[in-house]
């Protein structure tokens, strides 16, 4: 039985500049006659959500992500197309919408609970739970102006994370809050998972959508570029839409005498992809070149960041003792890691082609390739560290 | 789904965003809910003092029920205006009929109303007493009138509040209309000084038309229910005055269902 079912969906905003809606804004308009700028958030999609599915929504910002939330929440309206909801549908978007800020917690609990549609006896039911949760038992008579952003977002979520519907959507909200607040949130949406419930979500934490949806979509100015697995989908989006000259500090020079002409990234069977698990391995990255003339002693190198430019590792041929006597035409070259000691997050590689004495750059591409690594295990970090432990009792 | 029932839905949310309507009004002032009751009454006061100044001798009690009426009216006119802009972040992130947001508005001040009302059946049962006199038997019926009362207040509020969503200076243009309908609403005189104006001047119709205004009909009827040898003019004009009020709050409420889809793309 499917969840949710879209039907040529389509939804056209009007765009009227940042100031509010005004009569004399409107006579204003009348007599210059400018026809309305229209932006196409959502452009004929058509898919079908199964019960108990998980989805994830990916896409470049601005793309429609949250315009589709809002559609299948109903608080939009298609401008033509259907979009048919079974069941209840609740959204996680932000977390304290509708908190009144003269109201004291305890009365937002109830009012916030109403909005979100949780019902007055289960509220009453896990009013400690929530209480407590959220860490605010002592400011439970204050009214919610007087709380700290902290506990703000605490008490939305605890609130939020109460509800009970067929359907949820989550916009982004992984994206908020400490480590333990985003465990938590994992947590339930796990919890959600065992019991048949449908997931909507969209969010921009790749290696998340990897670990948890069944299907991926992939949206792209408004329409419905691909869908599918999501270590798929996850990769062509960072192949087409993230990376290949599209990341955010990608730079590409040099000389050209040697050619970086092709990247691929394998997984352990052979099979091209853009996700990796932490601890699996090998992660192959197969290189392509072309060399004009003949080159002799050239050094291959890699580096890796992460998806906010932190520098990680970086290597190469000389350093790793793996002389290449010439290249000359084209050839293969292919760079294993195994195992792949990576933390879960988005990263970029860099690849470089330059002389045994460093002075000729023949290609460099910095920040080029993106891949996904998602976590095996509990721990913390960018980078795994060899360690053991030892005990002494004395 | 059928409005009626979509609402019954969330009967919960109704009854949260009364309360916090509520709760936000008396919380803020020591005096609370008493302020409900001054306002009214310094403004009644006001009007005495104003119109003994003119030499027109109205009674105190009529001058009571008209302003607290008014008040419902006017309260239920400016809480309405805004009513869907101030929830501009819920109508854009939840999904719930839009229509419980004017109708909350609408509710709370009813409450507000009632009691209010209670304070202004003392005064006026005090007031006629102190010329022999006791409140109508009529006053039973009263509910009758309330109830018309509170539907028309929402088909107001169904209007301004979705027309603010369009205009957001519709405030301005509110104020002015709401200063001319009070003069043209029989808060501080009563009808029969419309009634005698209207044939001192040899144009009787102008009583007729007058009550074309559902408010003047509501508030001269609150009067006759509670005042006795208050007789209720059933005229043309009245009739009138009860058909305008039913279309427009239909009215009113298909415009609200139109443009209610729309809401949350205008924040």
């Amino acid at each position: 039985m499917n969840a949710i079912e879209a039907r040529n969906l389509s939804k056209c905003y009007r765009l009227q500049g940042s100031v509010a809606p005004t009569m004399f804004g409107k006579l204003a308009r009348m007599f210059r006659q400018e026809p309305p700028r229209l932006l196409w958030a959502m452009d004929n999609l058509s898919f079908d959500i199964r019960k108990g599915e998980t989805i994830g929504v990916i896409g470049p910002n601005g793309a429609g992500k949250s315009s589709l939330l809002s559609l299948i929440a109903k608080t939009t309206a298609p401008t033509s197309g259907s979009v048919a909801a079974n069941g209840r549908v609740s959204s996680l978007l932000e977390l304290g919408a509708g908190f009144h800020s003269e109201l004291t917690g305890r009365e937002n609990i109830f009012l916030n609970g109403a909005i979100l549609g949780i019902p007055k006896a289960t509220l009453v039911k896990r009013f400690d739970g929530i209480v407590d949760f959220a860490g605010i038992r002592e400011f439970l008579d204050m009214p919610v102006k007087f709380y700290s952003s902290g506990m703000y977002i605490r008490l939305g979520f605890s609130i939020a994370v109460e509800m009970d519907p067929d359907i949820l959507l989550i916009d982004e909200v992984l994206a908020v809050g400490d480590t333990a607040f985003q465990i938590k949130c994992l947590a339930r949406i796990r919890d959600f998972q065992r019991r048949g419930k449908t997931l909507v979500f969209v969010s921009h934490a790749l290696q998340t959508v990897e670990e948890f949806c069944d299907r991926v979509f992939l949206i792209h100015k408004g329409k419905l570029v691909c869908e599918g697995k999501p270590a798929e989908v996850i990769f062509k989006y960072l192949k087409e839409y993230m990376g290949e000259g599209g990341g955010i500090h990608a730079v590409e020079y040099g000389s050209r005498d040697v050619e970086i002409t092709g990247v691929r990234f394998l997984d352990p069977s052979g099979a091209e992809t853009g996700a990796f698990t932490m601890g699996g391995g090998p992660l192959t990255v197969e290189i392509a070149y072309n060399a004009r003339k003949r080159i002799d002693r050239p050094v291959f190198g890699f580096a890796v960041k992460t998806g906010n430019g932190f520098f990680v590792y970086g290597s190469n041929t000389q350093i790793s003792g793996f002389n290449i006597d010439r290249v000359e035409g084209q050839g293969k070259i292919r760079l294993k890691i195994n195992p792949l000691t990576l933390m879960q997050g988005n990263f970029f590689l860099s690849l470089s082609v330059h002389s045994w004495d460093h002075s000729v750059q023949y290609h460099r591409l910095e920040d080029w390739y993106p891949f996904v690594v998602k976590n095996s295990t509990q721990e913390q970090g960018i980078f795994r560290l060899s360690f053991g432990w030892e005990i002494e009792s004395t | 789904m059928n409005i009626f029932s979509d609402i019954i839905a969330h009967r919960e949310l109704l009854a949260n965003l009364v309360m916090r309507n509520l709760k936000s009004r008396y919380k803020d002032s020591v005096l609370g809910f008493l302020w409900s009751i001054l306002t009214p009454l310094f403004m009644a006061f006001i009007y005495l003092v104003f119109l003994r100044i003119l030499a027109r001798g109205i009674p105190m009690e009529e001058i009571l029920i008209g302003v607290f009426a008014w008040q419902y009216t006017a309260q239920c006119i400016f809480n309405g205006l805004t009513c869907i802009t101030d929830n501009g972040n819920l109508v854009k992130k939840v999904y719930f009929p839009r229509m419980i947001l004017p109708l909350a508005t609408t509710i709370s001040n009813l409450v507000n109303f009632l009691l209010t009302l209670l304070v202004q059946f003392v005064l006026v049962a005090v007031l006629l007493g102190a010329h022999g006199q006791h409140i109508s038997v009529f006053a039973f019926a009263l509910p009758a009138v309330i109830v018309f009362h509170f539907v028309f207040c929402f088909g107001i509020v169904l209007f301004l509040s979705c027309a603010n969503v369009y205009f957001r200076d519709l405030e301005h243009l509110v104020n002015v209309l709401v200063t001319a309908l009070f003069f043209m609403t029989p808060a501080m005189y009563s009808f029969s000084m419309v009634e005698q104006i209207a044939s001192a001047c040899h144009f009787p119709v102008l009583a007729e038309l007058y009550m074309l205004n559902p408010i003047a009909v509501v508030i001269t009827a609150y009067r006759a229910l509670i005042l006795p040898g208050s007789a209720f003019p059933l005229t043309a004009g009245v009739a009138g005055g009860l058909v305008i009020a039913v279309i427009f709050v239909f009215a009113a409420y298909s415009l609200f269902q139109k443009l209610q889809k729309n809401f949350s793309d205008m924040f």
